[in-house]
């Protein structure tokens, strides 16, 4: 039974879409989507979900309409071997939804320790890049969380994804996606 | 419910163990495949690297210690298939100086055979699962062999590109030999040079086991159970024979399954694990460990990468994952000024964006708007090519048990591994080389991957000698323990070379499974 929910579930991943609730339904959506429709977050706080959209956006232009915040919730609401997440591929151990707080939180520490008590998402354009070109350095003064180049490179990784590692991504570089089998969706 | 007891257990239904299974089955044995993962199939290997990522393990068993941890997962293997299900089927060779360094340098270890023993499963693993490439080119390095059943895979220009820095440097380069199929093959399509290797090839034009010894195990007859994982291997009261494995299936339920011969195939890392949990009175340190020698010397491979940029487009979405190209030119032991160990070259790959390996990584420093302008520059002009490093045999890198335990109650293992000054010398020597070869083509811009020193493939920890005192395993992968329990894989590897491990996996394997097969009335008893 267990073997059979699983395929169920693949199928689902093969038509390219995730799992969002959406009052009480299972609906498969893009994360660009589901951030669109404002579909309520499942894990992520609305403070945790603002501070990774606006450090995804710092990273990677583009990634919080993309839905950045979103696609993390999604993935670090459902069981590790289903997840798709960059964390998978750099050992992260899971629950994977400890490392995204504790990264968070050290981002948001860390802005609010150089700001005045501001929040990541509440800093301006040119303070959140000079504290992600510090994080990436590991040079952030009493950081205190995974360290600060582990969060860039992930976190940088789940950007990368939702902006360029889709078949909307591709076209927007001009790369055919060539797929042997293509997610149906541009997700 | 009690298992009926089958000749043969194999422990993973990857790269090795599919080799172990077709063997067998096909001699008339009865074969039974226990796989941790999900029974994946080739509808399930979507063209995506974020949906490419299912079929790696989302969490290993293993603590990653040491001054270079083994990042482990990347290239790990979860579900049917194993790792060989997302491979780039590079398959160059080891070469004649792998197997006796010990001999020829007085270092490292030797391997208890020769190439010789080996090449001619080279030639017949060739032709059981496909193999592209161009041998009398690559015979410049190596004694000569059979041709490959195929001709080269096409080339682009983002490989080609290569030709120019590499003369210069006096690096020949050959057709990459490939488990792909440059044309079509034993009923399986030629490659469509689609770059989505890294995922899974759901067309079968790459030999993965699914198309390949997999298929034909199951063909004569083999049964894979997926979702079982097993924690120990059983033996008889008096220690001297291996009865059963112990295992726990979708349900998480304990079952056992006796055979005359159980064959642990479940890689590098888990094999060891599985074999210190498996203590008995008579076996106090594990099974085949009198020696200690279990979860000792493991091995990886680094590599040392060179980007370069050009202006024009080199359709560097074309291709395969693997290479294009390949040379030996610096496999011999000294051929680094100032350090020691074989080096493998391998260039054009096809590039996609994201994941560990997608462009976006090439210029790890860049964020915001400065990362935005390079990847449209890069998506028609980038390209790399790697040397592949020696990592030699040191007995301080270890998988050993700790006291923390999985949910099935097995304890969890940590793998501890550094780099040595001789890698960290190759390393560095390759990365210079690297760039003196980019420098010498028409790229606008080059520069090396630098970063944290990378630990790929991973080998030894249940390795071959000439007897119990020195090792784990005999050169067929039988135990000098318990005659009946056999080990495959890259774990019996006594040293790691640097050519990529799974052409010489499938080689060792089928020669293991014939030895068994033709000695089974010993071995089973």
């Amino acid at each position: 039974m267990q073997d059979m929910q699983r395929r169920a579930l693949l199928k689902g991943a093969a038509a390219g879409a995730l799992a969002f609730s959406v009052g009480g339904a299972e609906v498969l959506l893009t994360p660009r989507a589901a951030r669109a429709q404002g579909v309520p977050l499942r894990t992520l706080s609305a403070a945790q979900a603002a501070t990774l959209a606006a450090l995804g956006e710092t990273l990677v232009p583009g990634a919080r309409a993309a839905g950045i915040s979103h696609f993390v919730d999604q993935q670090i609401s459902i069981p590790a071997e289903e997840a798709l997440l960059e964390a998978r591929i750099l050992n992260v151990r899971p629950p994977y939804a400890n490392f995204y707080r504790a990264a968070l939180g050290a981002v948001d520490r860390a802005s609010q320790g150089r700001h005045g008590g501001r929040e990541f998402a509440q800093l301006g354009e040119a303070e959140q890049r000079s504290l992600v070109d510090s994080m990436r350095q590991g040079k952030v003064e009493g950081w205190q969380g995974p360290p600060g180049p582990f969060v860039y490179l992930l976190l940088r990784s789940d950007a990368v994804d939702v902006v360029y590692g889709t078949m909307d991504g591709y076209a927007a570089l001009g790369i055919p996606y060539q797929p042997h089998i293509a997610p149906t969706r541009s997700w | 419910m009690a298992n009926e007891k089958v000749d043969v257990v194999i422990v993973g239904a990857g790269a090795s163990g599919s080799v172990f299974a077709a063997v067998l089955a096909q001699a008339g044995k009865k074969v039974v495949l226990l796989e941790q993962g999900p029974d994946w199939q080739l509808t399930d290997l979507i063209s995506s690297d974020f949906w490419g990522r299912r079929i790696k393990p989302a969490s290993g068993p293993f603590q990653l210690e040491g001054k270079n941890p083994f990042g482990y997962v990347y290239q790990a293997g979860w579900g049917v298939g194993g790792a060989a299900l997302h491979y780039f089927a590079n398959f160059p060779r080891l070469l004649p100086n792998d197997f006796k360094i010990k001999s020829e340098h007085g270092r490292a270890l030797d391997w208890p055979i020769s190439y010789s023993d080996v090449a001619p499963y080279y030639d017949k693993v060739a032709q059981d699962v496909g193999v592209a490439g161009d041998a009398k080119a690559e015979e410049i390095w190596r004694p000569a062999g059979q041709p490959y059943p195929m001709p080269p895979m096409k080339t682009f220009r983002h490989g080609e590109v290569w030709r120019k820095g590499c003369e210069a440097a006096g690096i020949r380069l050959v057709p990459a030999a490939v488990g792909m199929n440059s044309t079509e093959y034993k009923g399986r399509p030629a490659c469509l040079y689609d770059g989505w290797c890294h995922v899974g090839c759901p067309i079968g034009a790459l030999a993965n086991p699914l198309v390949t010894y997999l298929r034909d195990a199951k063909k004569a007859g083999a049964e894979v159970r997926a979702h079982a994982t097993v924690t120990r291997v059983l033996t008889n009261p008096q220690g001297t024979r291996a009865t059963a494995v112990e295992y726990y299936d979708a349900k998480k339920e304990r079952q056992v399954q006796e055979a005359s011969v159980v064959v642990l195939a479940a890689w590098s890392a888990q094999n060891p694990r599985i074999l210190l949990n498996s203590t008995t009175d008579k076996h106090a340190k594990g099974l085949a460990n009198a020696s200690g020698l279990v979860g000792k010397y493991m091995m990886a491979h680094f590599s040392s990468g060179t980007w370069a940029l050009f202006d024009e487009d080199i359709q560097n979405h074309l291709g395969t994952t693997g290479a294009q190209f390949m040379s030996y030119e610096r496999y011999g032991k000294t051929s680094q000024k100032g350090a020691f160990g074989s080096s493998f070259i391998t260039a054009g790959s096809a590039l996609k964006t994201s994941d560990l390996g997608g462009f976006a990584n090439a210029r790890l420093d860049l964020f915001g708007p400065d990362l935005a302008a390079f990847m449209k520059r890069a998506a028609r002009g980038l390209t790399r090519i790697g040397a592949f490093g020696e990592e030699l045999p040191n007995i301080e890198n270890r998988i050993e048990l700790v006291s923390d335990k999985d949910e099935l109650g097995m304890p969890l293992a940590r793998i501890v591994h550094s780099f040595d000054q001789d890698a960290v010398a190759l390393w560095n020597a390759n990365f210079e080389e690297g760039l003196k070869i980019a420098k010498a083509t028409d790229a606008k811009e080059v520069w090396s991957a630098l970063g944290n020193m990378p630990t790929i493939h991973l080998m030894g920890g249940t390795i071959m000698g000439t007897e119990a005192g020195n090792s784990v395993t005999d050169s067929y992968g039988q135990t000098h323990e318990l005659p009946n329990l056999y080990v495959a894989g890259p774990g019996i590897f006594a040293t790691a070379g640097a050519s990529n491990p799974t052409y010489t996996i499938l080689a060792l394997s089928l020669r293991g499974a014939e030895q068994l097969s033709r000695t089974w009335s010993t071995v089973a008893g």
